[in-house]
């Protein structure tokens, strides 16, 4: 009896739910939907009364943020919760931290998306949603004075914001500390290991090889063991940091996006997985791995097997030779001291040395950080609150965390200067505590050129890599390349995506199996090509030419 | 015969021994490796150290995962999410297989093909969107309990079990005037303990493990399952992978890395422990002789 | 019991039988309906140019072009072959190992070895792809994997051999951690089938001087049989359905001639932009070979064993 009851009082109840479901207001869906612009008739009422009355109320708005699966609870920001009662605005926050592109389509294509969006969208969103994002450009005239300064002083920056037809959907971050800083991946060689076997840091190809041999062969960390050291590390070829970096010792000069595959030459776009001279480098590195120069694991390590590798253990480093952001975060404090940047080498000895080249890749700027809803009901107040991000101060909050006593992340002196403080929780380390307390590169800012900040670890980063600059201010205006600056029409990136899917499937198999292989490069070079071209090549070459001629024309350079 | 009879006993008993064997050292060895890399140091680990001991033990990732307060929150909503929603299925799974189990209902086989297409094809994660945003069930806890209240899969391995009931009990509860309500639930109920055992455990599990229904139709981090906010944890290191950790005014860069491979292993066990603890007592619905008595009584 | 005769007087007869069977489906029914017929239109977007701008069902028609575009992508055949061989290997070689796992433990007498091996054995089942992949990683890694240790000092692999990276053994590996990770799960529902054997054939069956193959020949697989069969025709429809997480978290650059399959080509796509009628259209490709093979096998099934689906 008491089984039939519960049976059917079950069923009922399922049956009943689904239908209550669509009239419930009651519970969160609700609010979150009394939020959502346009949604009903009563909400875009209320809205309009709100904004009548904000002077005295707060304005209602929601907001997205995607951020890193470390940062917390945005409302448990307190600089946020400052910065929105400096605005008048009160919001509701939805966070996501995995998986955003698997929801983002659902989303967007659904029409229904919040007043502000961090982080969320990107080029190919503004594209094909259009009509979803809010043109700020007119908004930000009237009640942005923060990014229109900002704009002023990049104008770069501004036209990399602004789409084909003169619209601003999206607001970029800056960091201006780093803006001469062009150098993406550091060269680095175990200096120690250098010294133990009286060796000088290599100048060209063939030195490093030698070099690269020695530490193979011999003792080079003085632990006993000469089979222990690994020469040559890296993660694969797709990345930023692979010894494609090498071919700017072959006069290939590479700038932003370059890991996509493609570059500038004397104002031709073209592809370097294609270019002989990076068969060059790819019959090097082959003979390289036959010597058993390289890790083994280089191609099948995942990235948290490769950063341990280069921590050694202890005080014993692994890795002679490598490319990494900077040392501490390529080799753990205890090794970081081993290393020492290595200037660029050249691959062939006949180069002349105004063709000796460096990676050239902008490092202090970021797009598609910020964008508005266009069926925002208060776009004025919107603005302004995302005008607040930009502000000298505010930026250093969305890069370090809270200036305030509740975070106490950073803290400005009387003299205009700031320190960064270390974190209260002594078992995080400096970089995951900044991840925790704020979006960093998630978040839309501009920390200003001249800001004078102190870390608690001292640190050397911008020293090392304006080392490269001589080497990139060689290149010439016709071979730069900045393909985060190029727009496409939506016909253009659907071409783009699919092609060079197929593209990247051909080459990404082809190179780490010669690598690895022992197969006559020079023989099936040809071959290559050929299925290369065969697999569109170029329809992207054109598309990509077109894109880089308006670039130049519209920008005089 | 009797020598034969011995000797392929024997055999029998051989391979049996292997097998069970086998099968219990080639599961366990990773299991407990899965323990020893969460009470070991990540790089340890990964740089393959770690083997039979731990090495350089911590219980950081422990620590972490069990201060953070969202993981107590995401245990307690998917503890809620898998009980409800799995009374949920229950109630709509057993009657659905016992009247598609019914040879004589006509309606048996269209039936069956309606469900059994939508196996196959959906209309795809945009309209189920938008669905859900009309019904108003986004960022409600229904939303993770509605959209999987059936699984077709479930469905069709309870008709098989029901259907292999005797046929006989039925036609002895037809002469005694017997409706299928009563039917249904004074006789296949109570011999079907070892199958609902396993739609409790098979539908438990999916709620438990779902984490993509909370993607898509749930902000709000007080509705968060567990395996949401897991999820975030373990992917944190991906994130790095593509470069997150790079940018200017970055310190020390991707030490980050090392709390998310830290807090790995650790998230298994954590994640996975309460749901261990059920089986053991289901098991004793998948012993010998459940149907003793049936066809007697 | 087929009642014959279309008359109203049958009919009405039918209905006071079935009116309840019809209550106690209802509400699948009505779950059915709602969520899985009523988005179903979505569906139409493989043949259509979404345009957000006019909306889910607003874009022009568009035919069979996004089907086209992927059959000329050069990657058709090979995303097509290698979908093919992991998941028609992975039926192949996942199917039997729950079931002789189950006839296994079932052969176990009631106590501590039993119920320890039962529990362990589900256990893989929980950890999730990430970790498992990871810890395939370690594990198997060429400098200090401590199972491409035991391989190499079997024979089983060359000494030089990856097996992170080697085309060949990229399918076993795949498939052996998901045997690994699956097999006792799915042994559960052998086990619950088992359990409801009758227990006067096995004595029937003694008494007949039944060694234990025979037992199992003639007692436990005719119990089971119903179960195998449905399961299989199930599993049949699966025959181009490989997770994409775990492809796309083992491939690299050196296996990827074998671990290009169709959902991380499509994703790899839409990350660069999202072309929702060209991942609608390959979406519904793969579902309309799937469902084809399921009612092959179903009707093969149905003619041979008198099992079927529906």
């Amino acid at each position: 009896m008491k089984k039939k009851l519960t049976a059917i009082v079950l069923a009922v109840t399922l049956s009943m739910s689904t239908l209550a479901g669509c009239s419930s207001t009651g519970d969160g869906s609700g609010s979150s939907d009394a939020l959502s612009p346009g949604s009903t008739e009563d909400s875009k009422a209320a809205g309009e009364e709100q904004s009548v009355e904000s002077t005295v109320e707060k304005v209602k708005l929601s907001a997205l943020a995607v951020k890193h699966p470390l940062t917390k609870d945005v409302n448990e920001m307190q600089w946020m919760t400052n910065l929105e009662e400096a605005h008048g605005v009160d919001i509701e926050w939805q966070q996501v931290s995995s998986d955003w592109d698997q929801k983002k389509n659902a989303m967007f294509a659904s029409g229904d998306i919040p007043d502000i969006l961090i982080s969320a969208a990107g080029d190919a969103d503004f594209v094909q949603f259009n009509g979803l994002f809010e043109d700020m450009g007119p908004l930000i005239e009237q009640y942005a004075p923060n990014i229109q300064e900002m704009f002023e002083a990049y104008p770069d920056i501004k036209y990399m914001c602004t789409d084909m037809n003169g619209k601003i959907y999206t607001l970029p971050r800056i960091d201006g500390t780093y803006e001469d800083c062009k150098n993406i991946g550091t060269m680095f060689i175990n200096k120690t290991w250098l010294d133990n076997l009286n060796l000088d840091v290599p100048a060209n190809w063939d030195e490093l090889q030698k070099v690269l041999i020695a530490f193979k062969e011999q003792d080079a960390n003085l632990n006993g063991d000469p089979n222990d050291e690994i020469p040559m590390d890296f993660n694969g070829i797709g990345n930023d940091y692979s010894p494609v970096l090498l071919l700017g010792g072959l006069g290939i000069a590479l700038t932003n996006g370059y890991s996509s595959g493609f570059f500038a030459e004397e104002g031709q776009v073209k592809c370097w997985y294609v270019d002989e001279r990076f068969r060059t480098l790819l019959v090097y590195l082959q003979s390289l791995w036959n010597q058993g120069l390289i890790n083994e694991e280089t191609f099948t390590a995942d990235y948290s097997q490769f950063q341990s590798t280069a921590r050694g253990e202890g005080t014993t480093a692994a890795v002679g030779f490598t490319w990494g952001w900077d040392k501490t975060d390529r080799f753990g404090t205890e090794l970081a001291d081993q290393y020492v940047p290595v200037m660029p080498l050249k691959g062939d000895v006949n180069l002349p040395d105004e063709k000796l080249y460096y990676v050239c890749v902008d490092c202090f700027c970021g797009k598609n950080v910020i964008s508005m809803s266009a069926a925002c009901e208060n776009k004025e107040a919107a603005m302004k609150f995302i005008d607040g991000f930009y502000d000298y101060d505010v930026s250093l909050e969305l890069m370090y965390g809270g200036m305030n006593e509740v975070d106490n992340c950073i803290k400005k002196n009387e003299d205009g200067s700031y320190d960064v403080l270390p974190p209260t929780d002594p078992s995080i380390d400096p970089s995951s505590w900044q991840w925790t307390n704020t979006f960093v590169n998630n978040g839309g800012f501009w920390v200003r050129k001249d800001v004078d900040v102190t870390k608690p670890v001292p640190d050397e980063t911008l020293a090392e890599k304006a080392l490269y600059n001589p080497y990139q201010e060689k290149i010439p205006a016709d071979s730069i390349y900045k393909q985060d600056l190029m727009k496409y029409t939506e016909n253009d990136q659907n071409a783009m995506a699919m092609t060079e899917t197929n593209l990247k499937n051909i080459w990404d198999q082809q190179v780490s199996q010669w690598i690895v292989g022992t197969d006559d490069i020079e023989a099936g070079w040809d071959a290559y090509v050929k299925s290369i071209e065969n697999a569109g090549l170029q329809q992207v070459l054109d598309i990509r030419q077109n894109a880089y001629d308006i670039y130049s024309a519209n920008t005089g350079k | 015969m009797k020598k034969s009879f011995h000797l392929s006993n024997f055999l029998f008993k051989i391979l049996l021994g292997f097998i069970c064997i086998f099968s219990f050292v080639a599961v366990v060895y990773p299991l407990y490796f899965v323990v020893i890399a969460s009470l070991s140091s990540a790089t340890m680990v990964n740089q393959g150290k770690v083997i039979l001991w731990i090495r350089e033990f911590g219980t950081y990732g422990y620590e972490k995962i069990l201060e953070d307060k969202r993981v107590w929150l995401g245990y307690r909503n998917t503890i809620f999410y898998s009980l409800v929603g799995t009374m949920i299925n229950l109630a709509v799974t057993m009657p659905l297989a016992y009247t598609l189990s019914r040879k004589e209902f006509r309606m048996r086989r269209p039936l069956m093909a309606l469900f059994v297409f939508t196996m196959y094809f959906s209309g795809g994660i945009i309209p189920s969107y938008l669905l859900m945003q009309k019904l108003h069930l986004v960022n409600s806890v229904w939303a993770m309990m509605l959209p999987c209240a059936l699984s077709v899969y479930n469905v069709i391995i309870a008709r098989s079990f029901v259907e292999a009931l005797p046929p006989d009990l039925y036609e002895a509860a037809q002469l005694d005037g017997c409706s299928h309500f009563k039917y249904f639930i004074k006789v296949v109920l109570p011999l079907s303990k070892a199958i609902i055992s396993v739609l409790f455990l098979y539908y438990v599990v999916g709620h438990w493990n779902d984490f993509f229904s909370a993607l898509m139709y749930i902000n709000k981090d007080e509705l968060k399952p567990l395996q949401i906010i897991l999820r975030d944890i373990l992917i944190s290191n991906q994130a790095f992978a593509k470069g997150a950790g790079i940018g200017s005014g970055m310190m020390g860069g991707s030490y980050a890395q090392d709390y998310a491979d830290q807090i790995k292993f650790a998230v298994i066990i954590v994640s996975t422990l309460p749901i261990l603890c059920i089986y053991p007592f289901i098991q004793k619905y998948f012993e010998k002789g459940v149907m003793i008595g049936a066809v007697k009584g | 019991m087929k009642l014959k005769g279309t008359g109203i007087k049958n009919r009405k007869k039918e209905w006071r039988r079935d009116w309840q069977l019809w209550v106690m489906a209802l509400p699948g029914l009505i779950w059915v309906i709602i969520f899985c017929y009523t988005p179903m239109y979505g569906i139409q977007l493989a043949f259509k140019d979404y345009d957000f701008s006019k909306g889910l069902t607003g874009g022009d028609w568009a035919g069979l072009q996004y089907f086209k575009q992927y059959f000329i992508s050069p990657l058709f055949g090979t995303t097509m072959k290698n979908t093919f061989v992991i998941a028609l290997t992975s039926i192949v070689v996942g199917f039997p190992m729950p079931v002789i796992l189950a006839l296994a433990i079932n052969q176990l007498k009631k106590g501590l070895p039993r119920k320890v091996l039962q529990t362990v054995v589900y256990m893989p089942y929980f950890i999730s792809t990430v970790v498992v992949v990871a810890m395939i990683n370690i594990l198997c890694s060429p400098t200090n994997g401590i199972i491409t240790a035991l391989l190499r000092n079997l024979y089983v692999i060359g000494e030089n051999t990856n097996i992170l990276g080697s085309p060949k053994t990229f399918v076993p590996l795949y498939v052996i951690s998901g045997v690994w990770q699956s097999c006792g799960w799915n042994s559960i529902i052998y086990l619950a089938a088992l359990s409801s054997a009758d227990l006067e054939l096995y004595d029937a069956a003694k008494v007949d001087g039944a060694n234990r193959w025979q037992m199992i020949r003639y007692v436990d697989l005719p119990t089971l049989a119903p179960t195998i069969i449905i399961l299989l025709i199930m599993s049949m429809g699966s025959i181009l359905s490989v997770g994409f997480e775990k492809t796309f978290l083992m491939q690299n650059t050196l296996n990827l001639g074998v671990s290009e399959v169709i959902q991380t080509y499509v994703y790899k796509i839409g990350i660069m932009s999202n072309q929702i009628s060209f991942s609608t259209a390959v979406g519904l490709f793969n579902n309309v070979i799937n469902f084809t093979c399921l009612i092959a096998v179903n009707q093969i099934a149905k003619k041979k064993a008198d099992i079927s689906l529906m």
